[in-house]
């Protein structure tokens, strides 16, 4: 888009130009080395910067274009230095009146031939077994070291032969009817690399490209056909477009070379973030297994020192003793179960994922909840939503969750005796995406600072039995790209609510009819 | 190793963790209550035996911390031994610093907790008995006339029978008869006992009017 409207901007300057396109401007010579030092360094730092893509990524194309850039940025030191009247009456070097149309016709035409090069090997890799010679930096120093002599060379071999060059020149400032072959090659060239690299899929550095090529077809064709020979207002404004061709490459990688640190940058600060957070998360992992082991382990030892102290009695009080060893058998049974508990987690099949009707998962905990509601004196209120969507999970690990909740949800009323002990399952699709389960207690309720801290290891409502506490519910929970969270229901309990994406390819409404 | 007259008080919220505890300090003897949470331990009547509290440091709603902080505010605080599941160096420092006897990371040996069980008993009765003593000297001193608690201010002072008479306008012979009181009333038998009883009444926090 804002390479069209660039496009369209050069298109405007040259209608703009052409009313004046003949007006001459005598003396304007002293600005020629400015222009033309411009020029040097706008391509050779398009080249540098080409130059260090190719050494990313090695491909033929991208060594030509900058092998082309280097070529003529560097011809733009003998063009300026043997223009007349610039540095000396016939400028320098020995040149003689066609050295310096000689090198511009070179620079021109060359320019076009090495991007056509360039869009004819777009795609194209290097031979497997050539690799190791053509890529890196010995090909880049080759191409440096062969551009830089072909530009002494090339220059040496036209101020030498200066009379036996095509007559480009009919006087000092004044084309000849030769020149007009030269404009036409150029065009036919220009053309020919614009309709090459509009065909096939295009970079951005192509569209750049095409621009450039635009503006230099504006430009031969100000020079030639339409200015009044050098230092003329066409003239002048054809090296514009010349300058404008030079810097559009160079701009444009700039750009995308800072946006694309810029971006690297801010990566690196998300991964590392991500980092510091998985470790976070493992250590509270780590922290809350121990916790989890250390209270069954706990017991086992105080029951067996208790055990032992009961039979090193004067008189062995051998009836207490058998109490301890149960203890220590049904904590030992427990501790098992943890680590079952953890084994779950972390087993490979419960990357297993499958499509879940939530309900079915949360009928299938009903009886164990029901059981551990009446011993703690709760009653159990179920609430299903008919035909919400499927969800893509793990049954075993959200039968856990749901467990795992509503193991809690009983625990938080242990202490209440001023109203009924309701636990309170429900099951809902929220919009189309997500399906929700809530677990409501009529316990002591939480605080608002409890309730964004609850998940964190050490913040209690803790956990019963095998249940691993909330720091692994939400673990599960967000391996299958849920959350969970909960809220206070004033003074009459908390809602834990577990939020689930529902399965993408369902077809709304057919699961659960 | 029998605590007679003395008990625990155990608080954590996992049944097992409970009944192992009740069933260690049984088995030596000790009497023993169990709580699980700090709502019902707060709720239970401490009574009068020197007593101490096994604490879990993780509780549902309240940490153990947190209800160490408020014992203390309360002016009920009793020797706590905090007892953890994962503990860290900083949770210990923390509570090591508001007071506690000992900081024991599950599972730990019997012998440690009856050890730091023992101590904070002994804490506590310490406690009690430094408590009844000043009660004791207050309930004497209350027992002197305004004029006599005047004239032991100053016989503590080291002041002689002389100086005190001139001082209060007194003969000296009333100032005598005063002292006899004092001495009885406080059951002191000698000067230096009568003195140290009057630094104890000066350092007591509830020390009643010096008259």
């Amino acid at each position: 888009m804002l390479a069209l409207w660039v496009a369209a901007a050069l298109l405007l300057a040259f209608f703009a130009a052409l009313p004046f396109a003949r007006v001459q401007l005598p003396g304007t010579e002293a600005a020629l080395p400015a222009y033309a030092t411009a020029i040097l360094i706008n391509d050779v730092l398009t080249a540098a910067l080409l130059l260090a893509l190719f050494s990313a990524q090695p491909a033929p194309g991208v060594l030509f274009l900058a092998i082309g850039y280097l070529f003529v940025g560097l011809l733009a030191v003998p063009w300026a230095l043997t223009f007349p009247g610039v540095f000396a009456e016939h400028g320098l070097l020995d040149a003689g009146q066609q050295t310096t149309a000689a090198i511009a016709a070179l620079r021109r035409c060359g320019f076009p031939v090495f991007v056509l090069a360039y869009a004819l090997l777009r795609g194209a890799r290097f031979p497997q077994g050539s690799l190791r010679i053509w890529s890196g930096r010995r090909a880049i120093a080759g191409a440096v070291f062969l551009v830089c002599a072909g530009t002494i060379v090339v220059t040496a071999v036209i101020v030498a032969h200066d009379q036996n060059m095509p007559k480009l020149m009919a006087g000092r400032m004044e084309a000849s009817s030769l020149w007009t072959y030269v404009a036409g090659a150029s065009v036919v060239l220009y053309v020919a690399a614009i309709v090459a690299l509009l065909r096939g899929p295009r970079s951005v550095l192509d569209l750049w490209l095409l621009v450039v090529l635009f503006a230099l077809l504006l430009e031969i064709v100000l020079l030639s056909f339409i200015s009044s020979g050098r230092l003329s207002v066409g003239w002048w404004a054809g090296r514009g477009f010349g300058l404008a061709a030079a810097s559009v490459v160079l701009f444009q990688m700039m750009w995308e070379t800072t946006a694309l640190y810029a971006h690297l940058v801010r990566s690196i600060v998300v991964e590392r973030r991500a980092n510091q957070m998985r470790l976070a998360s493992l250590e509270a992992l780590s922290a809350s297994i121990a916790h989890e082991l250390n209270q069954p382990l706990a017991s086992m030892v105080t029951n067996a020192d208790a055990g032992l102290l009961w039979l090193d009695r004067p008189e062995p009080n051998v009836t207490e003793c058998r109490g301890a060893l149960d203890l220590i058998a049904s904590e030992g049974h427990r501790a098992g179960k943890v680590i079952e508990a953890i084994r779950t987690l972390f087993r490979k099949d419960t990357r297993e994922r499958v499509m879940l009707d939530l309900n079915e998962v949360v009928t299938e905990m009903l009886p164990e909840i029901r059981r551990h509601a009446r011993l703690g004196g709760a009653a159990v209120q179920v609430d299903l939503a008919e035909g919400a969507p499927p969800v893509v999970g793990n049954a075993v690990q959200l039968q856990q969750v749901v467990s795992n909740l509503a193991t809690n949800a009983v625990e938080a009323m242990t202490d209440v005796a001023d109203r009924p002990k309701i636990l309170s399952i429900r099951t809902a699709a929220r919009g189309p995406n997500d399906v929700l389960i809530e677990v409501t207690d009529t316990g002591e309720g939480l605080g608002a600072e409890d309730a964004s801290r609850l998940f964190e290891p050490f913040v209690t409502t803790k956990p019963a039995g095998l249940g691993m506490g909330l720091m692994i519910c939400r673990s599960i929970v967000e391996a299958h790209g849920g959350r969970i969270w909960a809220t206070a229901n004033g003074t009459a309990g908390s809602t834990f609510t577990v939020a689930l994406p529902a399965a993408d390819d369902h077809a709304p409404g057919i699961a659960g009819s | 190793m029998t605590h007679s007259g003395s008990i625990v008080f155990v608080v954590d919220d996992d049944a097992a963790v409970r009944a192992s505890l009740e069933n260690l300090f049984r088995s030596v003897g000790q009497d023993v209550r169990t709580f699980a949470s700090t709502k019902a331990f707060a709720l239970a009547d401490p009574g009068n035996a020197a007593a101490c509290i096994v604490l879990d440091v993780r509780l549902p709603g309240q940490s153990g911390i947190e209800f160490q902080r408020e014992l203390a505010l309360t002016g009920r605080s009793l020797p706590i031994v905090f007892i953890t599941g994962h503990g860290d160096i900083a949770m210990s420092v923390a509570a090591m610093k508001a007071g506690a006897v000992e900081f024991l990371t599950k599972p730990f040996r019997q012998q440690d907790l009856l050890d730091a069980v023992h101590r904070a008993l002994e804490m506590d009765r310490a406690r009690r008995s430094a408590l009844a003593e000043a009660q004791t000297l207050r309930d004497r001193f209350n027992a002197l006339t305004p004029r006599e608690r005047e004239v032991m201010a100053l016989v503590a002072t080291g002041k002689l029978n002389k100086q005190i008479a001139a001082e209060l306008e007194l003969s000296e012979i009333t100032v005598k008869v005063h002292r006899g009181h004092i001495m009885r009333k406080m059951q002191a038998t000698t000067l230096p006992d009568l003195v140290r009883f009057w630094d104890r009444l000066l350092s007591d926090p509830n020390r009643p009017a010096a008259g």
